[in-house]
C-alpha cells in the first residue's frame, strides 16, 4: 500500500512539508504534514485570497461542482469511490461493508439536488448568497460567510467533516479543515476530487491532520479564522473555544448521547420484528460511534410482545446485521471496555437481577435486557440496553443524568402520543425525534443540537430602502 | 459449605507460610487453582451461573488457565462472595477515582486471616530484608478511620507484625496529609538513627514533595531506610515522569532510588506484586534503570497476558491485558481480568505498561466517564 497523505493543499501552494507517521491501523501507512508556523500563515493567506474569488461566483456554480464531486463518491465504478472504500476501513476502524454504507448515506446529502433543497429551505433559495435580494418590505438582504472558516472534526463518524466543509463553501468561505483521527480519508479525498471538478473552489480548501492541541497550525488557524467550528468531547470543544480569538465566531458541537423508544403499538407480533431490524441498524451504523446512535432502547410493556422477549428479537436482528454489515476492528481500549462491560452485565444476569445478556459469537454486538430503567451509556461498538417501562410517558423523568447531553430519540409505535411525548422529551433536552430508519441520517437541514444549519457560519447585510 | 471454606483457607494459610522461598512448579499452582475454583463454583451461585452460561464447570475444565475470570468492573455491580455472605468480615472498596466517584468496586472478604497470610510474608520478603527493623511511616489513613481501604489494612498489619508497632499513619480522611506530624516523625527517626519504611501512594508522595519544596526542606534518613510507593501509576495524569518522581523522592529523603520499591496491587486482589529490589539485592545493579524493573508475585498468584481483543494468551514477553489468578481470593473470585497492560517473562515477572481505560474514546457518543462527570455538574 502506498502511504496515505493526510493533507491536501491549494494547487499553487508549494512548501517544504515533512510527512510524519500517524498511528492508526497497524497495517496502514498514514502520514500527516508538518510545516513551520510561517508556512501555515502563508497557506491561510492563500486561502483567504481564494475566498475572495469565490465571492464573485454564483453559488449555483459551486453547488454544481460540489454535486459532481459527490456523484463520484456514489458511483461504484469511480476510482474516487474505490479509493474511499479502500482507505475508510484502516483509518476509521470500520468494515468495508460499513464503509460503502456510510459513503452512500453521506454523499447522498452532498449532491446538487440536496444542496439546492437545503439552500431553498434555509435561505429561500440561492439569491441572497449572490447579492442583495428583497425578502420582505423595507429592505434587501445579502448573506455571506467570513473569509476563512477553521473546522476541527471529531473523527468519529466518517464524512461529517466533509459536510462541514461543504457548508462553508456554500457561504463562500475558504476552509481549513483538521479532521479527527478516525475521519482522515473522506475530507482529503473529497478535497482532491473537488480540485478535479473545480480548481477555483478547491483552491479555497486545505485539509490537514495534526495531533490535536499541538503544533503551529492550530495556533495560527485559531488566530486567523473568522469562524471556528469544532466537533468533539466537551473538554476539547471547551479548550478550543478558550483559545479562539475573541473576534471570531465559535460554533461547538460536543459529544451527545441518543436513545430509542418503542411503544406498545410496535410490540405486536406483526411489528416487533420489523422494528427490531430498524433498531438494530440504527444502533449498528457507524458501529454506534455517532452522536445519533442509540445507547438505550426503552420498550413499553402492555404489547403482545413483552420487552424481555423483544430484547431477544432485537438480539437476533443484531446478529443478522453483523453478517450483512460487519463491525470494524476494535482498538485495545475499545475491546477492553467491551470485556469489562459484558463481563459485569453477565455477572448481574447470573446474580439473578432479572437482566439478560445476548452477545454475538462473532463481533462485538451485545444486547442487555435490564430489569430496571436506569439510563446507562454503552461502551459503543454495538452494545445496547433494552429497558422496560410501564408507560413511555415515564421516560423523560428517567433522563436527568444525561439531560445536558441528549440529542436524538428514535421512536416507533407511539401512535397519537407522538407529539405529546416529543414535547415532553424536548423539555428535558432532546433535540430531535425521528424514526429508527432515519435516526442515523439526519437530513441536511436538521437543527443539529438545536441550531440552524448556517447559524454562526453566515452573516446578513441589510440594505434598507431609501 | 462454610466448613469447606474453613478447611480450604486453613490449607491455604499453611501453604502460604512456607512458600516465599521459591516459585511453585506449574502442577502445584494448577492443582491449587483448580481446587479453589471447584470450591468457588460450589460456594458462589452467581459465579457458577456465570461459568455455566459460558459452558464451563469443574467437570469440563482441565487446566487452571481455563478458569473464567470476572472483570474488575464486576466488583462494582454484584457482590462476589464465595461462601456465606453473612460471614463477611470486611468490605474493601476501590477508590473510585478512575471511573467516576459514583461507582466504587467492593471486595467482600470472608477471612481477613487469609489476607494476612498472603500479605505479611510477601511484604516482609520485599521490604523487610534482614537487618534492623524499620519504623513504618504511612502516607495513608489509619484503618480505624478508613476500614474499607485494603491498603490501610495492609500497612497496619505490616506496622504491627513486622515493625513491632513502631510507626504511624499520616493522612486524615478529612484533613489530608498531616505534614507537620510527618515532618516531626522523620526528624525524630533521623535523630534516633532508626531506619524508616516510608510508604504511600504516588499521589500522596507528590503532595508531600510539594510541601517539602515549598518549605525548602529535605531529610537525611538513616541508612537502611526504604520507600514503598504504591497504587499511584494508574489512571491519573501526573505532572512528573516516573524517573523525575523517583529522583525527587530519593533526594528529598536521602534514600537511594534502588531502595524505592513499587507495589502493584489492587483492591480486587488480596495478593500483591513487588519490585524485588531489597529481596534480591543481586538484581540491584539494574534497579536504578526503571525500565528494567519487574514486579514479582508470591507463588500463589499468577498472571496471564491476553490479547485485548480475542482474550487469547499472547506469547511470553508480548504485551497484553493482565488477568490475575490469586489463591488468596478464595473467598471472592480468584480470576480477575483487569484493564491493565503489561507483559510477563518466562519467570512470571511482570512489566506493568499502563492502563487502557484512560485512552481517548474514539466515538462521539458520550463515554461513561464523561457522562458521570457531566452528571456531577447538575
Amino acid at each position: 500500500m502506498t502511504p496515505f497523505e493526510a493533507g491536501t493543499f491549494p494547487s499553487g501552494f508549494a512548501s517544504s512539508i515533512r510527512w510524519e507517521p500517524i498511528d492508526v491501523d497497524p497495517g496502514a501507512d498514514v502520514r500527516y504534514p508538518t510545516m513551520e508556523g510561517s508556512e501555515w500563515s502563508r497557506l491561510l493567506g492563500m486561502l483567504v485570497n481564494s475566498a475572495g474569488a469565490l465571492k464573485d461566483r454564483p453559488v449555483s456554480e459551486l453547488v454544481e461542482s460540489i454535486g459532481r464531486t459527490a456523484d463520484r463518491f456514489l458511483d461504484p465504478e469511480d476510482p474516487v469511490r474505490l479509493e474511499a472504500v479502500e482507505w475508510l476501513p484502516p483509518t476509521a476502524g470500520i468494515s468495508v461493508e460499513m464503509a460503502a454504507e456510510v459513503l452512500d448515506g453521506m454523499a447522498r446529502d452532498w449532491t446538487a439536488d440536496r444542496l439546492f433543497e437545503l439552500l431553498e429551505r434555509e435561505l429561500g433559495g440561492v439569491e441572497v448568497l449572490d447579492g442583495f435580494h428583497r425578502i420582505d418590505a423595507g429592505r434587501m438582504v445579502h448573506a455571506g460567510g467570513g473569509s476563512l472558516t477553521f473546522h476541527v472534526g471529531a473523527g468519529t463518524v466518517p464524512g461529517v467533516s466533509v459536510t462541514s466543509m461543504i457548508r462553508a463553501l456554500l457561504v463562500k468561505s475558504a476552509v481549513l479543515l483538521k479532521p479527527g483521527r478516525g475521519d482522515l480519508a473522506l475530507p482529503i479525498l473529497f478535497a482532491r476530487a473537488l480540485a478535479e471538478e473545480d480548481e477555483g473552489a478547491a483552491d479555497a480548501v486545505a485539509v490537514a491532520y495534526w495531533p490535536g492541541g499541538s503544533g503551529a497550525a492550530e495556533e495560527v488557524a485559531l488566530a486567523t479564522a473568522d469562524v471556528v467550528m469544532a466537533y468533539g468531547s466537551s473538554e476539547s470543544v471547551a479548550a478550543l473555544r478558550a483559545r479562539t480569538a475573541g473576534t471570531a465566531d465559535f460554533i461547538g458541537y460536543r459529544h451527545r448521547v441518543s436513545f430509542g423508544v418503542v411503544g406498545r403499538g410496535a410490540l405486536s407480533h406483526e411489528e416487533a420484528e420489523r422494528v427490531a431490524r430498524s433498531a438494530a441498524k440504527a444502533v449498528s451504523l457507524f458501529d454506534q460511534r455517532g452522536c445519533v446512535s442509540p445507547h438505550v432502547l426503552y420498550a413499553e410493556r402492555g404489547g403482545t410482545v413483552d420487552p424481555a422477549a423483544w430484547a431477544g428479537i432485537l438480539a437476533e436482528a443484531m446478529g443478522e446485521l453483523e453478517d450483512a454489515l460487519p463491525g470494524g476492528c476494535l482498538t485495545p481500549e475499545e475491546a477492553s471496555s467491551l470485556h469489562q462491560l459484558r463481563g459485569a452485565a453477565e455477572l448481574e444476569e447470573a446474580a439473578g437481577d432479572g437482566s439478560r445478556v445476548y452477545r454475538g459469537k462473532r463481533g462485538s454486538w451485545t444486547v442487555i435486557f435490564q430489569a430496571g430503567p436506569v439510563f446507562r451509556t454503552s461502551c459503543q461498538n454495538r452494545v445496547v440496553y433494552v429497558n422496560p417501562v410501564a408507560d413511555l410517558a415515564e421516560v423523560p423523568e428517567l433522563l436527568s443524568r444525561v439531560r445536558r447531553s441528549l440529542q436524538t430519540v428514535a421512536a416507533a409505535g407511539l401512535g397519537d402520543r407522538r407529539e405529546r411525548l416529543a414535547a415532553a422529551l424536548g423539555r428535558v433536552g432532546v433535540r430531535r425525534i425521528t424514526s429508527f430508519e432515519h435516526a442515523p441520517w439526519p437530513p441536511p437541514w436538521w437543527h443539529h443540537d438545536g441550531a440552524s444549519v448556517f447559524s454562526g457560519l453566515l452573516g446578513w447585510i441589510d440594505l434598507e430602502d431609501e | 459449605m462454610d466448613n469447606g471454606f474453613a478447611k480450604l483457607t486453613d490449607d491455604l494459610k499453611t501453604t502460604f507460610r512456607g512458600s516465599m522461598a521459591g516459585p511453585w512448579p506449574d502442577e502445584r499452582f494448577g492443582e491449587w487453582a483448580l481446587r479453589v475454583f471447584q470450591y468457588q463454583f460450589e460456594a458462589n451461585p452467581t459465579y457458577s451461573r456465570y461459568c455455566r452460561n459460558r459452558g464451563l464447570d469443574p467437570s469440563v475444565l482441565e487446566r487452571w488457565e481455563e478458569i473464567p475470570p470476572v472483570p474488575t468492573s464486576a466488583f462494582k455491580v454484584v457482590p462476589l462472595v464465595s461462601g456465606d455472605p453473612s460471614r463477611v468480615q470486611r468490605v474493601f472498596r476501590t477508590s473510585g477515582t478512575t471511573r467516576g466517584a459514583g461507582s466504587r468496586g467492593a471486595h467482600y472478604v470472608l477471612d481477613l486471616d487469609l489476607y494476612r497470610a498472603s500479605l505479611t510474608p510477601n511484604i516482609e520478603a520485599h521490604l523487610y530484608p534482614p537487618g534492623p527493623v524499620p519504623r513504618l511511616l504511612a502516607l495513608v489513613p489509619s484503618p480505624d478511620e478508613v476500614p474499607d481501604s485494603s491498603l490501610s489494612f495492609m500497612l497496619a498489619e505490616a506496622l504491627s507484625v513486622l515493625s513491632d508497632g513502631d510507626g504511624g499513619f499520616f493522612v486524615r480522611p478529612s484533613e489530608g496529609l498531616d505534614v507537620v506530624g510527618l515532618s516531626r516523625a522523620l526528624a525524630t527517626a533521623t535523630e534516633e538513627g532508626v531506619p524508616v519504611l516510608l510508604a504511600g501512594t504516588a499521589f500522596a508522595f507528590v503532595h508531600w514533595l510539594g510541601y517539602l519544596a515549598e518549605t525548602a526542606s529535605r531529610y537525611e534518613l538513616p541508612a537502611g531506610s526504604r520507600i514503598l510507593e504504591t497504587g499511584g501509576f494508574k489512571g491519573r495524569s501526573r505532572a512528573l515522569s516516573r524517573p523525575e518522581f523517583y529522583q525527587a523522592l530519593s533526594s528529598a529523603h536521602a534514600v537511594p532510588i534502588e531502595r524505592i520499591v513499587n507495589e502493584y496491587g489492587m483492591t480486587e486482589l488480596l495478593s500483591q506484586r513487588y519490585e524485588p529490589l531489597l529481596s534480591e539485592p543481586q538484581s540491584g545493579s539494574s534497579a536504578g534503570s526503571l525500565e528494567h524493573r519487574r514486579h514479582v508475585a508470591p507463588p500463589w498468584m499468577r498472571t496471564r497476558v491476553l490479547d485485548p481483543v480475542s482474550l487469547e494468551p499472547v506469547p511470553v514477553g508480548r504485551e497484553g491485558l493482565l488477568c490475575h489468578y490469586d489463591l488468596a481470593n478464595a473467598g471472592s473470585v480468584m480470576a480477575v481480568l483487569t484493564e491493565d497492560l503489561g507483559s510477563v517473562d518466562d519467570e512470571g515477572r511482570l512489566r506493568f505498561a499502563g492502563r487502557l481505560e484512560g485512552a481517548e474514546p474514539r466515538g462521539c457518543s458520550l463515554a461513561m466517564d464523561q457522562l458521570l462527570s457531566t452528571a456531577g455538574e447538575l
